[in-house]
C-alpha cells in the first residue's frame, strides 16, 4: 500500500514590491494531506487548478521532497530510499512531453528501460510486450516526431510501465485526446488496475472519466483535503439536489392539484404549458420520482414524458468550490 | 553508472546520426578557422613576421603560427565539449523529458559521461577538420609522442568535462544557454592563451587563466607537439590541471544535484 500522512509542501517565493525590494511569501501548495492507494485500486485526486494535485503527485513519485509528513510505499520511506521507490512507481503526464521525439518508440523504451537497470533479453521482451499492449506494433520503429497525439500518449503509457511499477500516477492522461482514443486509454487504465493489479492515482479535469474509473476520490482545495470517499458517496454528501422534468396530459386543475401535493412533500414545482400538455419542473433534496408517479396514477393522468437528472461528480466539485470561495 | 552511461551514449549517438546539428559543427570549425586565418594574416601582413621578444621567453617557442593554430584548435575542442555536456539537462528541460529522466534511479555521472564520450566523437571530428586547415597555413608539429599525448589529452578532457558540469548548473539556474555559455567562452578565449600568452594581459586578468583548464591544456599540448621536450613546469601543469578537474568535478556534481532540485521545485512544483 502507498500511504501519505500529514503531507506538506511549502514554498517560499519572492514577490517584487518595488525597483529593488522583494517580499518573501510562503505558499502552502499542500497542507496536511493524508491519502492511501491500494494495489488494484484506481484513486482519483481532484481539485481546481492550483489545488495541489500535481505537487502531491510529484512528491509521491520522488520528484519533490515534502516539507514535512511521511510517504511510504509498501513500508519503505520515499525520502529515505528514493532509488528503491523509483523502481516501484512511475508517472505519466498528459500532453506530448516525457518522450524523445527523434527516437523511435522502441528506442525510447530501450533507453528508459536501461535507465531502470534492465538489459538483454528481459529488456527487449519487455519493450516488445509494452509496444503490443499500447497497440504501436506497426509504428514501433518510426520516430516519435511522426506520431499523432494519441500515439504519443499511448507510448507514454508504455514508458510509464517500463519498470513494471506497482503504483502508477496519471496526471491528466487524456488531456486533449479525441473521444475514441481517450476511451481506449480509459480501458487500458482500468485493465492495469483490475487485471495487472497496479495501484493507480489519477488526476483529470474530465470528471465523467474520474466517476467512471475511480474506486475512491480525494478532493483537495488550496492544498487542503476537503473530502474523501467513493464518487457516489461524495455526490450524495455534497449535492443533495435532484431534478425531475415531466409532461402530463389533463386539465389545468389537475396540474394545480399535482403542484400542491408535491409542494406538501417539500418539492419545488413550476408548471408551464407545452404542445403535449403541462410541463412540470420539479426540484427536491431527495429522489421524488416514485412519489410523483404515484400521484400521477392516483389522479389518473397520462404521463407523456419523464426525465430525471441525477447529480454527478462535476456538480459536487462545483458546489465544493463555490462553498470554499464563499468561506 | 555503466547502464546509465551506455544508455545515454547510445541515445546521443542515435540522435546525432538522425539529426546531426550541422550548424554547431560548422560554427565550431569556423571559430577555429577564424583564429588560424587571423593569426596568419596578422603575423605575415601586419607584423611582417616580427615577434615581441617576450613572446619566446613566455612561450618557449618562436613558432607563433603553430602556437596560435594549436590555440584555435584546442579552444574549439573545449567549446564543443563544454557545450555538449553542459546543455544536456537544460535541453531535457526544454524538450520536456527532464521529469522522465529524474523519475529513473539512474546515475547522473553516468548520464553526463555517456554524453561526453559520445560528444568527444563529434569534437574530435571538428578538431581534425581545423587541424587539416591549419596545415595549409603553416601549422608545424615537431613531434607527437602518443605515450605523453594520450595522458595529457585524457586529463584535459576530464577537466573540461568537470568544468561543463559547473557550467550546466549555471545554465539550469539562469534557464539560459546562450548568454551563460558565451560569457564563459569569451573570458576563456581571452585569458587562456589561445592566440597570445596570458602574461601579456594585466595581472588581474592573467590570474583568471589559473582557473581555466584550457590554459593548462594549451601549455601541455603545445609543450608536447611543438616544443619537443617535457619540462618540470609541464609536470606541474599536468597536476594542476588534474587538481582543477577534481575541484570542478566535486563542485559540479554538488551544484547539479542542487539545481536539479531547485528546477523541479520552481518550475514543475
Amino acid at each position: 500500500m502507498l500511504e501519505a500522512r500529514h503531507l506538506k509542501k511549502y514554498y517560499t517565493v519572492k514577490e517584487k514590491t518595488g525597483w529593488f525590494s522583494r517580499e518573501k511569501q510562503l505558499i502552502r501548495a499542500v497542507d496536511e494531506i493524508d491519502l492511501s492507494i491500494d494495489k488494484g485500486e484506481i484513486v482519483g485526486l481532484l481539485g481546481v487548478n492550483g489545488a495541489g494535485k500535481t505537487t502531491t503527485i510529484k512528491m509521491l513519485s520522488t520528484l519533490l521532497t515534502p516539507t514535512s509528513g511521511t510517504i511510504t510505499v509498501d513500508g519503505t520511506n520515499v525520502v529515505e530510499q528514493p532509488n528503491r521507490i523509483k523502481q516501484q512507481v512511475n508517472m505519466i503526464a498528459g500532453g506530448e512531453r516525457m518522450l524523445y521525439w527523434r527516437l523511435t518508440a522502441r528506442e525510447n523504451l530501450m533507453y528508459f528501460g536501461k535507465l531502470y537497470g534492465l538489459h538483454g533479453q528481459t529488456l527487449t521482451e519487455r519493450c516488445r510486450q509494452l509496444i503490443r499492449l499500447v497497440g504501436l506494433d506497426e509504428a514501433a520503429d518510426h520516430p516519435v516526431e511522426r506520431y499523432s497525439k494519441g500515439m504519443k500518449q499511448r507510448l507514454q503509457i508504455a514508458r510509464g510501465l517500463i519498470n513494471d511499477p506497482d503504483y502508477l500516477f496519471l496526471d491528466e492522461p487524456t488531456l486533449g485526446l479525441d473521444a475514441p482514443v481517450a476511451r481506449q486509454l480509459r480501458k487500458t487504465v482500468k485493465d492495469l488496475a483490475k487485471v495487472r493489479n497496479k495501484g493507480i492515482l489519477l488526476t483529470s479535469h474530465y470528471l465523467e472519466e474520474v466517476q467512471e474509473l475511480c474506486d475512491r476520490v480525494y478532493i483537495i482545495e488550496k492544498g487542503h483535503l476537503l473530502l474523501h470517499g467513493t464518487p457516489e458517496r461524495i455526490i450524495q454528501t455534497v449535492v443533495n439536489i435532484f431534478h425531475l422534468q415531466a409532461v402530463v396530459s389533463g386539465q389545468s386543475s389537475d396540474s394545480i392539484w399535482l403542484k400542491q401535493e408535491l409542494e406538501k412533500r417539500n418539492v419545488q414545482v413550476s408548471v408551464k404549458d407545452s404542445d403535449e400538455g403541462k410541463l412540470l419542473h420539479m426540484t427536491a433534496s431527495f429522489d421524488m420520482t416514485a412519489s410523483f408517479i404515484a400521484l400521477v396514477a392516483k389522479q389518473g393522468l397520462i404521463l407523456k414524458k419523464l426525465e430525471a437528472t441525477k447529480p454527478n461528480l462535476e456538480d459536487a466539485i462545483i458546489k465544493l468550490a463555490e462553498e470554499s470561495h464563499a468561506s | 553508472m555503466w547502464a546509465s552511461f551506455s544508455a545515454t551514449f547510445n541515445r546521443q549517438f542515435m540522435t546525432m546520426r538522425r539529426a546531426y546539428p550541422w550548424s554547431f559543427f560548422i560554427g565550431h570549425i569556423l571559430d577555429g578557422v577564424y583564429i588560424i586565418i587571423f593569426a596568419y594574416l596578422s603575423y605575415h601582413f601586419i607584423f611582417q613576421g616580427q615577434l615581441n621578444k617576450n613572446f619566446t621567453s613566455y612561450t618557449g617557442t618562436s613558432n607563433y603560427l603553430s602556437y596560435a593554430m594549436i590555440g584555435g584548435m584546442l579552444n574549439s575542442f573545449s567549446v564543443s565539449l563544454l557545450m555538449i555536456v553542459s546543455r544536456m539537462l537544460i535541453t531535457e528541460m526544454r524538450e520536456g523529458t527532464l521529469e522522465a529522466l529524474l523519475l529513473t534511479p539512474s546515475s547522473r555521472q553516468g548520464y553526463f559521461l555517456g554524453a561526453a564520450v559520445q560528444g568527444l566523437m563529434r569534437s574530435c571530428i571538428e578538431m581534425i577538420a581545423i587541424f587539416s586547415i591549419g596545415l595549409f597555413f603553416g601549422l608545424k608539429m615537431v613531434s607527437v609522442n602518443a605515450l605523453i599525448l594520450i595522458p595529457v589529452l585524457s586529463v584535459f578532457c576530464f577537466a573540461i568535462f568537470s568544468q561543463a558540469l559547473v557550467l550546466g548548473s549555471f545554465m539550469l539556474v539562469f534557464r539560459d544557454t546562450y548568454i551563460t555559455q558565451n560569457t564563459l567562452f569569451v573570458i576563456m578565449t581571452l585569458v587562456s592563451g589561445v592566440s597570445f600568452p596570458p602574461q601579456f594581459l594585466p595581472g588581474w586578468l592573467h590570474t583568471l587563466s589559473c582557473i581555466m583548464p584550457l590554459s593548462y591544456g594549451l601549455n601541455l599540448f603545445r609543450g608536447v607537439v611543438i616544443e619537443e621536450h617535457w619540462s618540470g613546469s609541464m609536470t606541474q601543469d599536468l597536476f594542476l590541471l588534474f587538481g582543477l578537474g577534481v575541484l570542478y568535478f566535486i563542485a559540479g556534481s554538488i551544484f547539479i544535484k542542487r539545481t536539479e532540485k531547485t528546477v523541479v521545485e520552481k518550475y514543475f512544483g
